[in-house]
């Protein structure tokens, strides 16, 4: 069983659920999520930008800010991460900065609550 | 080399100190989110009302398990109160990452330095 948890650009939402849905995965969580990527800036400058100060804001451009984005967290069998993955892949890939990351993680066990059922039949 | 995922809850009003004391060290990707929660003093009691959902903000970032100690002591000393620390101050968890793919360019990625790396 793994999480598969991915950020994506916040318009490419409805895409991104029907892609899931056509991959024949229907249940995810959804996120309202704030992020950065790897562009390093100076913190000292970051601070004088948010402050106002115009030089500071043009030295650092788009980089070191936030951005909104939706964290989407799905909960698969091992065999269908590839899927996923491809899905999510498929629909957000604009080939520009800021198109998201996904990461797939272990997780150990999920229950249903309804029925208390345990392992990969909870899931599926 | 393996990927390491470290999720921290801080108070809300540290966020942005550990926003900077990570980008200050060579680590600026990093996911913000609002969560609400209570830690094992069961929430803060004043007089007879317990609030027990106590707003806090999670910050996930994906390093290299080589940079994994600097990067808690990084956020451990950006979202400390006072000398000591306080209850409420928050917790770490770290968890390992099977894989990692960029969006934009579609690949797994096996170079970490695409995530930031420890400036000596």
């Amino acid at each position: 069983m793994k999480e598969v948890v991915a950020i994506v650009r916040m318009n490419k939402m409805n895409q991104t659920k029907k892609a899931l849905t056509d991959a024949g995965i229907a249940a995810f969580f959804a996120h309202e999520a704030w992020g950065r990527g790897k562009g390093l800036v100076n913190s000292i400058v970051a601070a004088g930008a948010a402050q106002g100060y115009q030089e500071a804001a043009e030295v650092l451009g788009s980089k070191g800010k936030l951005f909104a984005k939706r964290m989407i967290t799905v909960v698969v069998p091992d065999d269908k991460v590839s899927g996923v993955v491809d899905a999510i892949m498929s629909v957000n890939k604009t080939g520009q900065a800021g198109d998201g990351k996904i990461f797939v993680l272990p997780l150990y066990d999920s229950v249903r609550v309804r029925t208390g059922e345990t392992g990969n039949c909870a899931i599926e | 080399m393996s990927l390491i995922m470290i999720r921290s809850v801080v108070r809300p009003e540290k966020a942005d100190d550990v926003m900077a004391a990570l980008m200050d060290a060579g680590f600026p990707a990093a996911t913000k989110l609002a969560v609400a929660g209570r830690g094992k003093q069961r929430g803060i009691k004043i007089g007879e009302v317990t609030y027990d959902e106590i707003p806090k903000v999670q910050i996930m970032t994906v390093v290299s398990e080589l940079d994994k100690d600097y990067v808690i002591k990084t956020i451990v000393d950006a979202a400390r109160t006072g000398g000591k620390g306080n209850f409420g101050d928050g917790k770490i968890f770290v968890s390992p990452v099977d894989e990692m793919y960029t969006i934009s360019s579609g690949v797994k990625e096996t170079d970490l330095s695409s995530i930031g790396e420890a400036r000596p």
